[in-house]
């Protein structure tokens, strides 16, 4: 009788700790595979940085509450390496640990790698990545913090050629898919403005760009666009162009980092007239969203600008959770989210676009900034509008 | 001809840093027989000394680049003398030691500095024009650091009595020891001199280039090339090689462009090592 008496005792602890576990185990997981190493490092670490905030800022003004109760969220960051496998073999973790919501990765390479595993695994994600085919009808699940190239190329070689007068540009890119990619959709933007094109492509993992500087000035271009060309490479080989004597605007169509490029190529100066996209132009808005960074981490947000992208999307994910009323089904999140209004409250509106350009309507357009060096000075961003699919 | 006279150029600039970091790299293949995985991060390692000294301290560069020598050849004289002088029979420990012990340097580089690139300029940035031809001042430097550097090796190797013993004991260790030549000094003073120049590389070159944790992969590969090319453990044919590399690197890329240009160098090592499987100046069989 004992002993009865003592196996139920233990039978309801055992189904109270249950309970008590299941009452607190409302915790959305996102996966993040991140570059976290290697010359893309910086851009791996500001999609960190973001996702660690808004769990962050989800948590402490519960913003995800399902069925009454409020839920954490976790973040799970693997090095991706930059490299499909690397974005596979980070992937395949993930869906080890039983995580379906993913956020990231950066690089094209790395999308490539992930979206086999994100489709057989029924997970949802949100990449970034500026290759053709970041996103598809093939994959219905995974949305883009876009825009990309296609997006914004245009506007700053606008703004470029209201200032300079060129009428060829020599593009230089990573010879792999995360180059090719952005700048072939460069080139043909350039090319429908009148623009003649030469592209030059580097093996990954170069570090005297010297030569490739000497043959791209063979053509003699008036401007020059480093695409998406890692931004320790793009700070070498503006810092040799110049060595080599060309005196022509520098384009950088392929994502931000200019504070790095700036210290790599050694100085401002030495950039002398450059420019290039910024994922946003800083407000008194985003700069309440920095202060809050810091109040809530203790720390500066990580210094690439990508990081606001980030924000943005980590956030789209959390609102889309909220509104599937789950955080382990990633279909009935997906659903929720392509019925979300593309809005952020530090950012603004902006628009669902894809449709034209990658067949599926899942890439976020948000306003975006120009940057520019002119004569050796930085100058204020210049506010570009949300690109709109018509 | 502007063009092939600054091709020509750039080869011998990318030549010279080649030879700087082959020479130490084939050094301790050639005297201690270890491959050193680790020669790539001793250069990185020998980039931040400067970087912490010239522009955190604020020391003069020559002082900053001299700190980096010394400091890349004391952690190498205590990594042989510590760790690696206990594996130094078997072959397959000393790959895996050095390998690790670049991991280690690149995590404890990547902790202390972050991952980002530090503003680190070479204090001359100069150019010198003739034409369609130039040569950055700085390079100039690398230049002249690299002929010192080879004079000083070639002395050092084959006209004094420390380069004879290490040549002995290269040759074979244990009659060398049994002749009273002092391996366990003359071994740690060979894997310094050879840390030593690659931090002296990494100090000087860095600044001309980029600094990052992640610097020295993409001259362990260029180092290891360049040495089998030449021929495991020939200093003449490491500093030959050095200079054919940056030549048909430099050259393949301007006329045949970056993707071909990277191809074409690799295989003209490949047939070169189908001719010559020993490398340009390599022996067949190494003893030690």
């Amino acid at each position: 009788m004992a002993l009865r008496a003592q196996r139920a005792a233990i039978g309801a602890l055992l189904a109270s700790v249950t309970f008590c576990d299941a009452g607190s185990a409302c915790e959305l997981k996102i996966g993040a595979p991140a570059v976290l190493s290697g010359p893309a490092a910086q851009w791996g670490i500001a999609l960190r940085g973001a996702l660690e905030f808004v769990a962050k800022e989800t948590v402490q003004e519960r913003r995800l509450v399902i069925g009454g109760t409020p839920c954490t969220v976790s973040v799970k960051a693997i090095d991706s390496k930059y490299t499909a496998e690397g974005a596979a073999s980070a992937m395949n973790a993930l869906a080890a640990d039983g995580i379906t919501v993913i956020v990231g990765p950066v690089g094209s390479p790395e999308v490539t790698g992930m979206k086999p595993v994100a489709l057989r695994n029924r997970m949802v994600a949100m990449v970034n990545s500026f290759a053709r085919d970041s996103i598809g009808p093939r994959w219905p699940n995974v949305f883009h913090i876009g825009p990309g190239p296609s997006g914004w190329a245009g506007p700053i070689i606008d703004e470029g050629r209201k200032h300079y007068d060129f009428s060829s540009v020599g593009i230089v890119a990573p010879n792999d898919q995360g180059g090719t990619d952005v700048a072939g959709v460069n080139a043909d933007i350039f090319k429908k403005k009148g623009v003649g094109v030469v592209e030059e492509y580097y093996q990954r993992g170069t570090t005297n760009f010297a030569p490739i500087v000497t043959r791209v000035l063979r053509s003699n271009p008036g401007a020059i666009d480093l695409a998406s060309s890692p931004a320790g490479d793009a700070g070498i080989i503006i810092k040799q162009l110049r060595q080599a004597g060309f005196a022509g605007p520098i384009f950088r169509l392929g994502g931000p980092g200019f504070e790095e490029i700036a210290r790599v190529a050694g100085g401002i100066e030495v950039l002398k007239d450059f420019l290039w996209y910024e994922p946003v132009a800083m407000d008194e808005s985003l700069r309440a969203l920095e202060k809050k960074h810091q109040d809530l981490m203790g720390a500066p947000r990580p210094e690439n600008a990508d990081f606001f992208r980030w924000v943005f999307a980590a956030r789209m994910m959390v609102k889309a959770a909220q509104a599937a009323q789950s955080i382990d089904k990633p279909q009935a999140i997906a659903d929720a989210m392509r019925k979300l209004p593309v809005e952020d409250e530090n950012i603004g509106k902006g628009y669902w676009i894809g449709q034209q350009f990658f067949g599926i309507n899942q890439e976020m357009s948000y306003p975006f900034a120009i940057g520019q060096v002119r004569g050796g000075k930085v100058q204020d961003y210049i506010h570009a509008a949300a690109v709109k699919e018509n | 001809m502007d063009n092939l006279i600054a091709t020509g150029l750039i080869g011998i600039s990318l030549g010279s840093q080649y030879a700087l970091l082959a020479l130490g790299f084939t050094l301790i293949f050639g005297i201690l027989g270890v491959v050193n995985f680790a020669h790539g991060g001793f250069y990185v390692m020998g980039g931040y000394v400067a970087y912490y000294c010239s522009v955190v301290l604020g020391l003069p560069f020559p002082v900053a680049v001299l700190a980096a020598t010394l400091a890349t050849a004391a952690l190498g004289w205590l990594f042989e003398m510590i760790i690696l002088e206990r594996v130094i029979e078997d072959h397959q420990a000393t790959l895996m030691v050095t390998m690790g012990f670049y991991l280690v340097m690149a995590t404890a580089i990547l902790l202390l500095f972050g991952p980002e690139s530090p503003e680190f300029s070479f204090p001359i940035t100069g150019v010198w024009r003739a034409g369609g031809a130039y040569v950055p001042y700085a390079n100039m430097v690398v230049i002249g650091v690299c002929l010192a550097a080879i004079v000083f090796v070639y002395w050092l190797i084959y006209r004094s009595g420390i380069g004879r013993a290490m040549r002995a004991m290269a040759e074979d260790r244990a009659v060398a020891s049994a002749l009273g030549m002092r391996t366990r000094a003359l071994f740690p003073f060979a894997f310094a001199l050879a840390t030593g120049l690659a931090g002296l590389t990494g100090a000087l070159v860095t600044p001309i280039l980029a600094l990052a944790p992640h610097v020295g992969d993409p001259v362990l590969a260029f180092s290891f090339l360049t040495v089998i090319l030449g021929g495991l453990g020939s200093v003449a044919g490491a500093t030959v090689a050095a200079f054919i590399v940056g030549m048909v690197e430099a050259y393949a890329a301007v006329y045949l462009g970056g993707s071909k240009g990277a191809l074409a160098l690799f295989v003209l090592v490949l047939l070169i090592l189908v001719v010559r499987p020993q490398g340009l100046l390599g022996r067949e069989v190494r003893r030690a």
